[in-house]
């Protein structure tokens, strides 16, 4: 992962693509914004730090945004 | 806000004064009596390692007692083993028979170095886990109790290495154990539709079925079972609560052997299942523990000097051990999974 | 809190000379609510054959995506002091080598925010805090932070590598594994905290082929010591064995997989053929006084080890036969990134790197990571002539 500071482009677009869904793997995100998926994971990180994001580990990790989903 | 990333604590200040002395500077080691270790340095420094055995899941007043310990006989250091034991380390030869009896005193057994017995590893059980088909720390306290004389001895043929696993996904890795306890279920799961249709994953669940017996049922927004495909590993469950495979009347045991980690003599081999089933019998598993106290006095009666379990199986042939051992062979012990020709007998030259 | 219930099976497991896991969980109950319900949910799991314990859900400390895992109970009516009971990973220092002032300073944040209960350690190796609630994770996250520790890896991520006791205490160790564990887990902060694989990722260290930390079953990335050149014989001590009345002849030479020994016991002196010698340790565990490891050392790189779910068990197997482990260990983090990234790109969501490579066939992993083939990565060669040519291999 890269250790400069992420693309707050790439982070806005992370933010408005897991409006639309309940929760997704860093690699469909990438795929579905067009972007390369070490600056959205990148993108992702900071966002996490921010409390914008949080990580779902559901046999395999997640993100989506804060609040979104709740615990079972 | 806290920092983050900040990696874990500098082995370096963890470690007592004989060790930063000398650190790679071991010239041998001695295994002087069951659970005593002594280490020698180029230097002529020496370091006494007292290896106790631990419950693994532990209160921070457990903790507090065994630095007590640490602080009165060993400068205020300690260290865990791989297999949960806990070692006592000094450089000071006066200090080890007065702490060995203060272990002793605390009710801690010393032993699991060299030809003996060591700590099972194992995973949480129905203490904190959501998808075991059976307790780990009761049965591991169980089978320790029955196997306790040779925690204590180092006279066995080779060290014995027993492992417990509360399901397949065996976060305790037991599948290279000399000996290895693992949860098993035997029934189908029971699909809970409602779940599913709230919008669960159904293609990831499908996905996660190594033998294509989950198929998508969009009719119902859910799935479907072909029951004869499921082998009850489980990894739906782990998937999808939805997937319920818990089944108290028939989840259980299996009792897997003869594997081994380390390279020495022969490569590391996967245990294999000699018992595909005992029942769930808590708290005390007496099944269970009868089953592996069988194997290990068969192995210790029958084992020349050096062999781990697996290379005196190997030596004298799966066939004998069985024979040897009074265990039924079933075709349960036959493997029909995705590797399973490398297992067949593909010689004519074999015993009875 | 729930009416203290009997536990009799419970109690059952306080006999016997093993150290018992129910004394510990009723130490910790005195002080703890959660603690002392946890004897009751597991006294009923021990009436009714099953855990009681719902699938995981989303927990987590500000800025992780890892070391903390979700658990509820699915009876929080009866055990309200379960309803969040979630674990915590530390990361342990390398080879669980702690002065009683750290261990006790863990156990005071621990009391103070959680039930009390631990594993020292868990099978990765954190250590491992068992029950606490979801509002606690934070502030006990804050403490540990403040004291010097930090959370270890859960979901798709690196797991908290993990390693031998090394040159710490052992004479056979080839590399040190204490440091390159320190320095790598350092390296790969983002890695272990940030989970953005298809899967978990495991890496263990052990100094030689005795591999203590189980490396070769247990993770997708093995590093196991040993040396390119001959192990060193000291026919005094040799001979002080035979002395002693070792039968060298039987449990050293007999047993050695490659028959590279030869015993003459009328001077007690002991020879190795260099070329013959697979670097096993046996006769090394045998006379460690007189026979020690060579002097270019290094460690083996093996890859894909990993237990039964989902195609079967996997021991790892060999990338790299040789690798000077130095620090800053460069050329070990480059190849993990490789490799990473590969996975990745390839990897199926739930699939460990030893599957996929499995799947695609070395063939392809190893052009596409750009690592040369060697004999030492297989025990023998195909039985099969289903060859896959590239283009440029081809008459055109």
């Amino acid at each position: 992962m890269s250790k400069e500071p992420a693309d707050p482009k790439i982070k806005e677009k992370v933010l408005a693509y897991l409006e639309t869904v309940e929760k997704a793997k860093s690699k469909d995100i990438a795929k579905a914004i067009g972007e390369v998926k070490s600056d959205v994971d990148n993108a992702i990180k900071e966002l996490a730090i921010e409390d914008k994001i949080e990580y779902l580990y559901i046999t395999t990790t997640f993100v989506a945004l804060k609040g979104k989903v709740g615990a079972p | 806000m806290a920092k983050i990333d900040i990696g874990p604590p500098d082995y370096k200040e963890n470690l007592p004064p004989v060790i930063r002395e000398n650190y790679g500077q071991w010239k041998y080691h001695e295994k002087v009596k069951p659970g005593l270790l002594k280490h020698v340095a180029n230097s002529g420094d020496e370091l006494y390692t007292i290896r106790v055995g631990s419950p693994r899941l532990v209160s921070v007043d457990f903790i507090r007692d065994i630095c007590a310990l640490a602080d009165e006989y060993c400068d205020g250091y300690l260290r865990f083993t791989s297999r949960n034991n806990i070692e006592f380390l000094t450089g000071d030869a006066s200090k080890v028979e007065p702490l060995i009896e203060a272990c002793k005193a605390k009710g801690l057994p010393v032993g699991g170095t060299g030809n003996s017995l060591s700590n099972i590893v194992h995973t949480q059980g129905w203490i904190h886990c959501h998808t075991p088909a059976t307790d780990a720390s009761g049965i591991v306290k169980a089978v320790m109790d029955d196997l306790y004389e040779y925690f204590g001895r180092d006279d066995l043929p080779a060290k014995l290495r027993v492992a417990m696993a509360c399901c397949l996904n065996m976060c305790g890795a037991v599948h290279c154990s000399d000996i290895a306890i693992l949860g098993v279920h035997r029934t189908v799961p029971t699909i809970k539709h409602e779940i599913l249709q709230k919008g669960a994953e159904i293609p990831s669940l499908v996905a996660s079925c190594p033998t294509g017996a989950i198929r998508p049922d969009p009719k119902n927004k859910s799935v479907a079972l072909k029951d004869e495909k499921c082998m009850y590993c489980g990894n739906c469950f782990t998937m999808s609560p939805a997937m319920d495979i818990m089944d108290p009347k028939n989840d259980g045991v299996a009792i897997m052997i003869g594997g081994k980690v380390s390279n020495a003599r022969t490569a590391p081999s996967f245990s294999r299942l000699v018992i595909p089933y005992l029942p769930n019998n808590p708290p005390r598993w007496p099944e269970v523990t009868e089953a592996v106290r069988n194997i290990v006095e068969v192995w210790l009666k029958n084992a020349r000097s050096g062999e781990r379990v697996g290379e005196w199986v190997e030596r004298i042939g799966w066939e004998r051990f069985f024979t040897l051992a009074d265990i039924p062979f079933s075709d349960k012990c036959i493997d029909d999974y995705i590797f399973s020709r490398e297992t067949f007998r593909t010689s004519a030259a074999f015993k009875y | 809190m729930a009416e203290d219930k009997k536990t009799p099976q419970l109690d059952e497991l306080e006999k016997g000379p093993w150290p018992s896991f129910v004394t510990e969980i009723k130490r910790a109950a005195v002080k703890s609510p959660a603690a002392n319900e946890l004897l009751g949910l597991m006294e009923r799991s021990y009436e009714d054959n099953k855990g009681h314990w719902k699938h995981g859900g989303i927990v987590g400390v500000r800025g992780y995506g890892g070391g903390v895992i979700g658990r509820y109970t699915d009876l929080p009516e009866e055990y309200p002091n379960l309803k969040e009971f979630h674990t915590m990973r530390i990361n342990q220092p390398s080879g669980w080598f702690y002065s009683t002032k750290s261990l006790r300073e863990i156990c005071d944040i621990w009391e103070k925010h959680g039930s009390g209960l631990t594993n020292m350690h868990g099978s990765t190796g954190d250590i491992i805090l068992l029950g606490t609630t979801t509002d606690e994770l934070q502030p006990t996250f804050d403490e540990f932070s403040d004291a010097g520790y930090d959370l270890g890896g859960s979901g798709s991520d690196l797991r908290s590598p993990s390693c031998c006791v090394g040159p710490g205490r052992c004479e056979f160790a080839c590399y040190d594994t204490l440091d390159m564990c320190y320095d790598i887990t350092n390296e790969f902060q983002d890695e272990l905290h940030r989970p953005m694989w298809p899967y978990k990722f495991k890496i263990k260290m052990s100094g030689c082929a005795n591999d203590c930390v189980a490396a070769i079953a247990r993770a997708d990335c093995s590093v196991i010591g040993t040396w390119r050149d001959t192990l060193i014989i000291n026919n005094d001590e040799v001979k002080a064995y035979a002395e002693s009345g070792m039968n060298i002849q039987r449990l050293v030479c007999d047993k050695c997989p490659t028959r590279a020994l030869e015993f003459d016991a009328i001077n007690n002196e002991l020879t190795v053929i260099p070329e013959d010698c697979s670097r096993c340790m046996h006769c090394i565990n045998m006379m460690p006084k007189a026979i020690q490891p060579g002097k270019e050392k290094g460690a083996s790189i093996l890859l894909g080890g990993k237990s039964t779910i989902v195609k079967s068990a996997f021991m790892s197997w060999v990338i790299v036969p040789f690798m000077k482990m130095e620090p800053p260990y460069t050329e070990f983090k480059d190849l993990m990134y490789r490799i990473w990234d590969w996975w990745d790109e390839n990897g199926k969501t739930r699939e460990r790197l030893g599957e996929l490579i499995y799947r695609v066939g070395m063939g392809t992993f190893l052009r596409e990571v750009g690592l040369p083939p060697v004999p030492q990565m297989v025990f023998r060669p195909r039985a099969n002539p289903y060859v896959f040519w590239q283009e440029e291999e081809i008459n055109k």
